[in-house]
């Protein structure tokens, strides 16, 4: 078969651009094809497939676990003390909607990423996104197919396995005979109301980033209007449930509130599709130099390569923006331990929690934040320059040391101040910079310059889990030895009076001696641990191709 | 200052517009980036049956050209028609009738070809969109690569693609930029026959390259810019100073002198 010709389209007529009717279906789904892909590739089918499973897990013990929660569990509870530890089925579903409410606003601004995936359609990765730069297809009607591809997406990957674990804790009911307070009927009512709620907050925020993205005036309203509402809820003038639909449709069972949602919504999205700018720039930035200045205030690295090597990792964290978006990335898990320590705290877990069980978590993130270390930039211009790949895996390793133990630190003194135990802090720190020193070295040196692909690989996975579990595991269990806190208060007591001619502290009990010594020698050997496989990292990658 | 690259003028007798369809027309055009002059206001007309090319030094402002003439910039000033339409006013109507090469874009990285040529397709509105895909893949010799994501295929079999997304609907007019950069010399030579047929047939080809010896075989007439003014304009003949000189003693001519000028100006 012969197509016509080049130059006959003007022939028999005018092609007509598309729109919304004509170009919806194929837009949504190429889109959500290209959004599965894209997931896939970054994360494998096993991987992606976990997620919702892990979700659906969590989700069934959550409804095993909420007859606690809500005080149905406690009917045996006998002071006003114990009842103030449950919460009311309002608060609940309050404490359901919210979170989701600010996940899908954060994940909403669409204009913005339109913007970046416009300005880098030149860079080597391109996206249906920035299709209407060539092709006769408008911003808004791309735009909208977006915002439906990402409620389905978010719909499936998340809404899905949460339905899937509040029936399997149902059903534990039917089979093992554990209460929970849930009916069947709550599921769907609950699906609809969650989905209301994230595609309201996908499409606000995609609202207010098209308005944003218009420049001028537009960019005062938003965030005068962001501020007013938030002063509005918080002042008590405007209810909560006023603004999030779906979590007011729960509270109210209102059918009308359900429609007007389902109506209101798409029309916020619409809107948003609208206000998006038929920019299509690729814009040109200049910066000030940034790594002589990088390079001179790490002094304290010598002159070797490793200090430049640092020096760049840095520049490019920065230009990049990569920066915020790590530091937000590794303080959200931070702050899910942190209220995860403030609950077993409020419900007066029976396990014996302490600051020393929290500790080596937080040396556990190390692994992500590395991983986006790896992705920040190509390195391959690097094979025609006189460095090897294992000194740029230790300048990686540097540089996260650098930026985040602030944020660890931090942390550890914020819960060590929510869980009233100062004392045990300096041991914790031990712990947590121990944890944290050796993970990244374990990561760094097994997977070198490609985290990402090499959690696909089972023989470095294996390696991996039973390198970082099993001392995390240990740390665990000794840390429920500490559980007095007694013997901290002592020691910082001896510290105090007597300063560095502090004797040796008297133990309450042999148990608690043995946790101790068990925990520092532990965390000394994970120091060590690390120290000895950065050496090896010559021997692992010195002949590495520079590749991520 | 106007630059004037239009057919009125010494190149007339040389390329006769006098059955020849205006097709491309840019009236005082210019750009400027904040404090960066881009494109300085310049004048064009291209007629049909016509393969214009622009060409200049890196930078010179080639590719903004191109893309203020495709609805993917907005001009600072002046007014630029594609086909009778304004390209500021409806740029979707434009690019719903031409088709566009980008210098460095790729198709969507995680759709395969016949994927991203199907979008393509039915965006456009086109009749069989299998045969026409078909066709083309065939005709770039990527059938092997049908079911791969983009981002898995070499740079040449991307720009393949790209120029398979802007052959599929036959558009009457053409913008490429730097069209050939990435292809081997067998496809090169092909689209080079295949775009001097459509030239042939009465369509449009314009064209940015910074490779001469791409003007020489294939351009009716060429400009060429740098710094983001017109500097030359007209048909080859026109352009050489005297037989013994070739393009690129015309382009070094004007350009080493354009770029002298401009280091003598900053020191």
């Amino acid at each position: 078969m012969k197509v016509a010709g080049l130059g006959t389209s003007d022939a028999g007529r005018r092609y007509q651009p598309a729109t919304l009717s004509s170009a919806f279906g194929i837009t949504f789904k190429m889109m959500f094809r290209e959004e599965w892909r894209q997931n896939v590739d970054f994360a494998k089918k096993r991987h992606i497939l976990m997620f919702p499973a892990l979700l659906a897990i969590v989700t069934m013990v959550l409804i095993v676990g909420i007859k606690f929660l809500v005080g149905d569990g406690v009917a045996d509870v006998e002071g006003l003390e114990d009842q103030r530890r449950a919460f009311t089925w309002d608060e609940l579903k309050f404490a359901l909607h919210l979170p989701l409410f600010m996940f899908s606003l954060g994940m909403g601004s669409f204009a913005f990423l339109g913007r970046v995936m416009v300005s880098q359609r030149g860079s080597g990765l391109n996206y249906l996104l920035a299709s209407p730069a060539l092709q006769p297809i408008p911003q808004s009607t791309n735009h909208f197919a977006y915002w439906v591809k990402e409620v389905c997406f978010y719909l499936m990957l998340i809404l899905m396995p949460v339905s899937v674990g509040m029936s399997l804790g149902i059903l534990l009911e039917v089979f093992f005979e554990l209460e929970t307070p849930l009916l069947w009927t709550s599921i769907p009512i609950t699906m609809f109301a969650m989905g209301l709620t994230l595609a309201e907050g996908l499409a606000v925020s995609f609202l207010a980033s098209a308005l944003w993205t218009r420049g001028k005036s537009w960019s005062r309203i938003v965030p005068f209007l962001a501020v007013l509402a938030g002063v509005f809820v918080l002042g008590g003038w405007v209810d909560f449930d006023s603004f999030i639909l779906g979590y007011s449709f729960q509270l109210n069972h209102s059918l009308w509130i359900g429609l007007l949602a389902v109506i209101l919504i798409p029309v916020l999205a619409w809107l948003g599709a609208v206000s998006v700018a038929d920019d299509f720039e690729q814009q040109v930035s200049e910066r000030k130099e940034l790594l002589s200045p990088i390079y001179s205030r790490l002094s304290f690295l010598g002159n070797g390569t490793l200090r430049l090597l640092v020096a760049k990792e840095f520049v490019d964290l920065i230009r990049s923006g990569t920066i915020k978006k790590m530091i937000v990335s590794y303080t959200v898990p931070l702050l899910v331990l942190l209220a995860l320590a403030w609950l077993v705290d409020f419900t007066d877990s029976p396990i014996p929690v302490n600051l020393l069980t929290y500790a080596p978590f937080l040396g556990f993130f190390g692994f992500n934040f590395y991983s986006w270390l790896t992705g920040i930039d190509s390195p391959e211009f690097m094979n025609g320059i006189p460095a090897t790949v294992p000194q740029l895996i230790r300048a990686k390793v540097v540089t996260y040391f650098l930026t985040t133990t602030w944020i660890s630190i931090l942390f550890l003194i914020l819960m060590a101040w929510k869980l009233d135990s100062f004392a045990m802090l300096p041991v914790a720190l031990i712990v947590m910079i121990a944890n944290s020193i050796y993970i990244v070295c374990l990561t760094a040196f097994l997977m070198g310059l490609r985290p990402n692909k090499a959690i696909f690989d089972a023989s470095i996975m294996i390696w991996f889990w039973v390198g970082t579990v099993i001392p995390l595991l240990v740390l665990f269990l000794l840390s429920f030895s500490q559980g007095d806190t007694s013997f901290y208060d002592n020691w910082v007591t001896q510290v105090g009076q007597n300063g560095l001619d502090a004797e040796a502290v008297a133990f309450d009990n042999e148990r608690m001696q043995k946790g101790f010594t068990g925990i520092l020698t532990i965390s000394i050997l994970l120091i060590g641990g690390g120290w000895f496989l950065m050496k090896l990292l010559d021997r692992r990658w010195k002949h590495a191709p520079f590749n991520n | 200052m106007k630059n004037e690259c239009g057919l009125a003028g010494a190149g007339v007798e040389l390329f006769d517009t006098a059955d020849r369809e205006l097709l491309v027309r840019v009236a005082d055009v210019g750009k400027r980036f904040g404090d960066f002059v881009a494109l300085h206001p310049l004048n064009v007309k291209v007629y049909s049956g016509e393969f214009f090319g622009v060409f200049g030094p890196n930078g010179a402002g080639k590719s903004t050209f191109i893309k203020l003439l495709t609805g993917q910039l907005k001009p600072t000033m002046g007014q630029v028609e594609v086909l009778g339409i304004d390209v500021i006013q409806d740029p979707q109507m434009v690019k719903a009738n031409i088709g566009i090469v980008p210098e460095s874009e790729s198709p969507p990285s995680y759709l395969t070809p016949v994927e991203f040529l199907q979008f393509v397709a039915r965006l456009r509105g086109l009749d069989d969109t299998e045969k026409r895909i078909n066709y083309w893949i065939d005709w770039f010799g990527i059938t092997d690569k049908r079911d791969t994501m983009c981002k898995d295929l070499s740079k040449g079999q991307r720009q393949k693609v790209m120029l398979a997304s802007a052959f599929i609907h036959e558009p009457r007019v053409l913008f490429l930029d730097e069209p050939f950069a990435n292809l081997d010399p067998i496809y090169q030579r092909k689209c080079r026959t295949h775009l001097l047929d459509m030239v042939a047939n009465g369509g449009t080809i314009f064209m940015c390259s910074h490779v001469l010896e791409v003007a020489e075989r294939l351009c009716t007439r060429l400009a060429i810019i740098d710094h983001g003014r017109v500097l030359a304009a007209g048909t080859i003949s026109e352009l050489k100073s005297n037989s013994d000189e070739n393009l690129e003693d015309v382009f070094i001519r004007l350009v080493g002198h354009s770029i002298e000028e401009s280091v003598s100006e900053e020191e």
